[in-house]
């Protein structure tokens, strides 16, 4: 690809940390004499976002996304390999390049605690040195957007938990950056406010072009927002494509959700073993609703197969959400090697 | 040369506002104003007030190493402004930003980190000197026959330029110190044992001419005797001359010494920082 904003190539992390044996004896052994263990949290990671992207990076708990964040904006060195952004070293980003960049921690405030947030954006204007009009332009823009102005200027640890992550959103954007990575910018928010942030950020990446690189464990902010989906497992790559090739290439379940006829419920036993005909299972029963879960391709044929021994008065059928796509990825790593792409 | 200067221009501006930003942070808690930034520096002096006049009861002379009373409450009421004026370890957050990764935040800013520590730094000094100033004004008003008087306003402007450079001094040398967060854990003790070896050997406690020659000749050539000693017994008119221009002999280079080691162990630190709970 070419004209990439962020790049990674073999980009490998490696964590030294000494093993602390348990008990008194292994404390004081360890005064002496350390082990010292590697921790391989990126293991050659090849890697490269476009401009105008909306990247979604996922993996489970020491999965390496976020010292991959963390090694694609410069706060930490990789050990060998190499992470650029804007074509420079990230770990060695000069202004220029900072001025390019914004990053939103879910769990870190960017903005000053004890200042209002106009006072910081303020700050922030003077640290990316913005001009007043373009300044005052955005915030106003990002505000309404937002819905935030009634709280501009109330001290930040006065704010809830949503209207502060709002604000530290509008903190990332002010300066007009070219990438955002944001770190769980949904975490602890209610379903209200992360629908307002996820439109802002479909709409930001749409109209202004940012390459945005979210992380998230909310799979709903992932398929609301982002086209191109990473998938990290133990330090590597094990799928990066559009998120409908996902769906694609993991040919998932269905859910068929049944509605019988009053009167009818005996009629669904022995269901079960007929459903291993269509490597089927019912997965949720009801007197009255049967919910059968079955590969995608042999649905047509199971979903004949149910109407003709049930008496069903409504049926819907479900694809498998993206979650489960995923747990199923890291479940079976023989699917994750086959997703890696060659 | 545009370009550096520009830089400059730049640096000088966010200086300004994080200046601001701190004094709003100072203000923005009345009773923790009052006991942080009013309070701060007076109870020490005041104790030990109270302990030279035990000893200069019990003593046999009217004077203890050349020092009368009158002239030892003069220095400690000095002691407590020029403290007040002192940078403090107190006044340093970037080990905890670097423990708990906040550090993380400016790391990914335009900006040099150091400006937000030598932002508290300016805004610490101007309150301190501005409330060190009142108080002094106030005490000579009131009770002016134990007041300290300077021996010359040039003294007084001298010992005032070496009370800020041994500020400075403090500021890089608790800087260095919280910057070892990046290896250590122990930073905290560390800082508060620099700080009870500093205030020794600045004199806070005793007018290092006070004490044992030997001890005066090898404070003399560390930075905490310049900031807190020598400039009020420079002001006091106690010394003599030529000692402005040694106290900027130490101090100076000192300066510099502390700066080119805080650039040092910040980017040698740099690379061992981790982000932690990013």
């Amino acid at each position: 690809m070419s004209g990439a904003l962020l790049s990674c190539r073999s980009a490998r992390k490696v964590f030294r940390t000494h093993e602390r044996e348990p008990g008194l004896r292994g404390f004081l052994r360890g005064l002496f004499k350390r082990k010292w263990l590697e921790v391989e949290a990126l293991a050659g990671i090849d890697l490269e976002f476009a401009a105008g992207e909306f990247v979604g990076l996922i993996g489970s708990n020491g999965a390496g996304k976020t010292t991959l964040v963390k090694s694609m904006v410069g706060i930490i060195p990789v050990s060998s390999g190499r992470a650029e952004l804007f074509g420079r070293d990230a770990f060695h980003l000069r202004d220029e390049e900072k001025r390019r960049l914004g990053v939103v921690m879910g769990q870190r405030s960017q903005l000053w605690w004890d200042l209002p947030a106009l006072d910081s954006f303020e700050l922030l204007r003077a640290i990316y040195d913005v001009p007043r009009a373009e300044f005052d332009q955005r915030l106003a823009r990002y505000v309404e957007l937002l819905d935030v102005a009634d709280q501009l200027k109330i001290q930040l640890r006065h704010l809830s938990l949503g209207q502060r992550m709002k604000m530290e959103i509008i903190g990332a954007f002010l300066h007009g950056p070219e990438v955002v990575f944001l770190d769980e910018p949904t975490i602890g928010l209610d379903l209200i406010a992360r629908e307002t942030i996820r439109k802002f950020l479909v709409e930001l990446n749409r109209e202004e072009g940012a390459t945005l690189v979210l992380t998230s464990h909310d799979m709903e902010d992932i398929e609301h927002t982002c086209r191109r989906l990473v998938i990290l497992d133990q330090g590597a790559v094990v799928f990066d494509g559009e998120l409908v090739e996902l769906r694609q290439r993991i040919v998932g379940e269905r859910a068929i959700e049944l509605h019988l006829e009053p009167g009818t419920e005996d009629r669904a036993e022995g269901l079960a073993e007929s459903l291993q005909a269509f490597e089927g299972r019912l997965s949720r029963e009801n007197p009255l609703t049967l919910t059968v879960q079955v590969p995608a391709s042999r649905a047509h044929d199971c979903i004949a197969h149910l109407l003709s021994v049930l008496a069903v008065r409504d049926l819907s059928v479900e694809r498998q959400p993206l979650e489960d796509l995923i747990r199923q990825v890291y479940a079976t790593p023989s699917l994750a090697a086959g997703l890696a792409r060659p | 040369m545009s370009k550096a200067l520009a830089l400059l221009a730049h640096d000088l501006r966010l200086l300004r506002h994080t200046t601001e930003y701190e004094f709003r942070k100072v203000l923005a808690f009345r009773v923790g104003f009052v006991v942080r930034e009013l309070l701060n520096g007076v109870a020490h002096p005041a104790v030990m007030i109270c302990l030279y006049f035990a000893l200069y009861a019990q003593a046999s002379s009217e004077a203890i190493g050349g020092w009368s009373f009158p002239e030892i409450v003069g220095y400690m009421i000095l002691s407590a402004c020029v403290q007040k004026m002192l940078f403090h370890h107190r006044l340093l957050e970037v080990a905890d930003q670097i423990f708990t990764g906040h550090l993380t935040k400016f790391l990914v800013m335009p900006f040099r980190f150091f400006t937000l520590p030598l932002g508290r730094f300016v805004q610490n000094t101007l309150l301190q000197v501005a409330i060190a100033t009142l108080c002094y004004f106030a005490g000579l008003y009131l009770v002016p026959d134990w007041w300290p008087r300077p021996a010359s306003p040039s003294a007084a402007a001298q010992a005032f330029a070496l009370v800020l450079l041994g500020s400075a001094c403090f500021l890089l040398a608790y800087y260095c110190l919280a910057i070892l967060a990046f290896w250590l854990d122990v930073v905290w003790s560390l800082s508060v044992m620099f700080m009870f070896v500093a205030n020794f050997i600045s004199g806070r406690m005793i007018p290092v001419s006070q004490m044992p020659p030997i001890f005066e000749a090898i404070f003399r050539w560390t930075f905490p005797y310049w900031a807190l000693s020598a400039p009020i017994e420079l002001f006091m008119g106690r010394t003599p001359e030529g000692f402005f221009l040694e106290g900027l002999g130490i101090l100076l280079p000192t300066l510099l010494a502390l700066e080119l080691l805080r650039r040092v162990l910040w980017r040698l630190g740099r690379r061992r920082y981790v982000g932690a709970g990013m």
